[in-house]
């Protein structure tokens, strides 16, 4: 056979050169060695570099809600690579965007063009929104599309563009609220604390992370059943803890899930969604469902580069997502969602019963705006103006006829929660809380409203606790 | 069937047997490398531009290449080449910790009485003179502290162990931030609450240009 021959032809060959082969031999074996070491060692260790990367990313701050004939000026961030490719130079890209925008929410938008100004405080790049579109009793809509001019590459937001532009509705009569300066220090004591746990790794025990060089990270979340049974997210021990009404020991259920602090939902089923951080490798963060017994029940990819928090919906879970700023559900018809149908669900409120939306903004520093939003428009708006500069919202949801809404409150070096029930003249009852906070948390997941009770995720050097504040209570 | 000589070795056991030995002696050599051999040393440049966007730019770079405590060079293969590193020990693996990455993103001198603007490559592998307490405090000349309501785009937050810089405000009142947050983080962005907590104050860099 030609196979045969052939092996017998190379034999007889190195015969004739055995020495001189055995030492060409020797010497192209270390010298490939090493070349396949070196570029193995040069990958491995990361010698290499990808080109310069051709992504655009974006930022924005949407005015979901607008006062009456109120200036609204649209502001973006584009960051992309300066012209020329050097990352590191310092220097802005050339970047360019349209806004397309239009009253009310059906009909032709109105494309206008971006302007670059010299100051990126707050997004370099901006529009006035024409008074006729942002007077509209009926709100507007829109998105923008922003480009990388030295590539031609382009990122929309929110992500759908015109699919699912972005909302915002005139808060024409919202109930205004002005707040005393904040007195700190004197907050409500709970009504009972319905979980305890020390730092640690035992069962009912509850695992913390970090040192005291780059500070401690415990527990990121939790949320409470239908039943009142509590759902701890315990990361740092890989596990969810429940605890159930009534009872002192947690039930452990082991979670395949990084110990960076991540975001929990819990599902009517008992499924249990939870919202991993961003992987080390690129890419958008991952949804991982689990069931009951821990066993892994599917994952997706989110639409966005970051999340800000996941509530449950009627539908299923819904993750706040930047840059679009949008809530998008991630779950609907039993299956979880891929990136292209999570954006084309996008809203600028999460969803909640009776097909409503909670629309929540924070704007400046010492101001509020909260409207509770059906078919498209407003049901009830509030407009809560503090003395005291405003942090995060924690908590917007409605109870009843009412809205309770949880925020932070801070100075340079104070801070506590503070909780409003509100309706539609006013403030029916405010107490603050104690931040709390000795451990970090998800950051916009230290409350959960399970009927008339707020819970509160809070720590101290010793352990976690959840805490419970009865709403309906008289004082 | 023909049976081979068991005189001198052949060539291609030869071959074979030679470059296990490489290999087997690179590997051991390549055990004790790390990263930070592939980084430089190089001078910085002096600068003029140094904008809050191409400051954005810069931390985007660093994103997903991981975290090293104590560290401050990077590539740009979106990949931890150094995951799992020990936590809060110095192995000379990929990426900044929390003040080198602000450090290299404020363009600052590795002289804090010195307030330029300075180029640092990705691949320099410098974490300047800063902890994230010093940040905190405003030491150095270019540095200051801001207050917390005030804090804008590429400004920051520092605890006595942490610190981050704010990629851009959020709806929710929070702070999407770009930060070197620790070895099961890498380096990303998140939305964080440092804003209103007691234990962060805001910090700034003079001499951003337009």
């Amino acid at each position: 056979m030609r196979r045969i021959s052939y092996r017998s032809g190379l034999v007889r060959g190195r015969r004739a050169g055995s020495a001189f082969g055995a030492l060409a031999g020797t010497a192209l074996g270390i010298l490939l060695g090493l070349v396949t070491i070196a570029t193995v060692a040069a990958v491995a260790v990361g010698n290499s570099d990808a080109p310069t990367p051709d992504v655009v990313d974006g930022a924005h701050v949407p005015p979901l809600l607008t006062l009456p004939s109120e200036p609204i000026t649209l502001r973006y961030a584009i960051v992309c690579p300066p012209p020329g490719g050097d990352l590191e130079s310092g220097a802005p890209c050339d970047g360019s965007g349209d806004v397309y925008v239009r009253p009310g929410q059906a009909g032709r938008f109105t494309k206008l063009a971006l302007r670059r100004g010299d100051d990126a405080r707050e997004g370099r790049y901006f529009v006035d929104v024409p008074a006729s579109i942002a007077s509209s009793p009926t709100g507007f809509s829109y998105y923008a599309i922003l480009r990388n001019n030295a590539t031609g590459t382009s990122i929309t937001l929110p992500a759908a563009g015109a699919a699912a532009p972005q909302l915002s509705l005139p808060l024409a009569r919202p109930v205004s609220l002005d707040l005393p300066e904040h007195v700190f220090g004197a907050g409500r004591r709970a009504t009972e604390r319905v979980v305890a746990a020390p730092w640690g790794r035992r069962v009912g025990e509850a695992g913390l992370s970090g040192g005291r060089q780059v500070g401690f990270a415990g527990p990121s979340t939790f949320d409470v059943t239908a039943d009142g049974t509590i759902v701890l997210l315990d990361q740092v021990n890989g596990r969810l803890q429940r605890w159930a009404p009534g009872a002192r020991a947690a039930s452990p259920v082991r979670i395949d899930v990084s110990e960076a602090i991540a975001e929990l939902s819990v599902g009517p089923d008992g499924a249990a969604y939870v919202l991993q951080p961003a992987p080390r490798a690129g890419g958008a963060p991952e949804l991982w469902s689990f069931g009951p017994l821990g066993n892994l029940l599917g994952r997706t990819t989110l639409s966005d580069r970051t999340w800000g928090a996941m509530r449950m919906g009627p539908e299923g879970p819904e993750v706040q997502q930047l840059p679009s700023e949008q809530w998008m559900p991630v779950r609907a018809q039993g299956r979880l969602l891929d990136p292209l149908a999570q954006t084309r669900g996008g809203r600028a409120g999460r969803t909640v019963s009776g097909g409503r939306e909670v629309v929540v903004l924070r704007t400046g520093a010492y101001e509020l705006r909260l409207a509770l939003v059906g078919a498209g428009r407003i049901l009830s708006g509030w407009r809560i103006v503090g003395a005291t500069p405003l942090g995060e919202v924690q908590l917007a949801e409605p109870l009843g006829t009412r809205m309770v809404v949880v925020f932070k409150t801070y100075t340079e070096d104070q801070d506590e929660f503070v909780v409003l029930v509100l309706d539609g003249t006013g403030i029916v009852k405010s107490f603050s809380l104690p931040s709390a906070q000795w451990a970090e948390a998800a950051p916009l997941s230290r409350f959960r409203l399970h009927g008339t009770s707020l819970l509160q995720l809070g720590s101290t050097a010793q352990g976690m606790f959840i805490d419970r504040f009865e709403l309906e209570e008289r004082e | 069937m023909r049976t081979r000589s068991l005189g001198a070795p052949a060539p291609a056991v030869a071959f074979v047997a030679s470059f296990l030995l490489a290999l087997s002696l690179t590997a051991a050599k390549m055990a004790r490398a790390a990263f930070q051999d592939t980084c430089n040393y190089a001078r910085p440049q002096l600068t003029y531009t140094m904008t809050r966007d191409g400051g954005q730019t810069y931390t985007n770079v660093a994103r997903y290449e991981g975290y090293q405590w104590g560290g401050g060079c990077w590539n740009n293969d979106d990949v931890d080449s150094s995951p799992n590193d020990p936590p809060q020990t110095f192995s000379r693996g990929e990426g900044a910790d929390c003040s080198g990455l602000v450090f290299k993103t404020w363009k600052e001198s590795e002289h804090p009485a010195a307030g330029g603007r300075y180029h640092w490559d990705k691949s320099r592998n410098v974490h300047g003179p800063y902890t994230a307490q010093a940040f905190r405090d405003g030491d150095g000349e270019p540095n200051y502290r801001v207050i917390k309501s005030y804090v804008y785009v590429m400004d920051g937050f520092a605890s006595s162990g942490h610190v981050g810089l704010v990629f851009f405000r959020a709806t929710s009142g929070a702070d999407q931030i770009v930060e070197a947050k620790g070895e099961a983080y890498g380096t990303n962005m998140w939305t964080r609450s440092y804003r209103s907590d007691s234990s962060y104050d805001g910090i700034g860099r003079y001499g951003w240009t337009s």
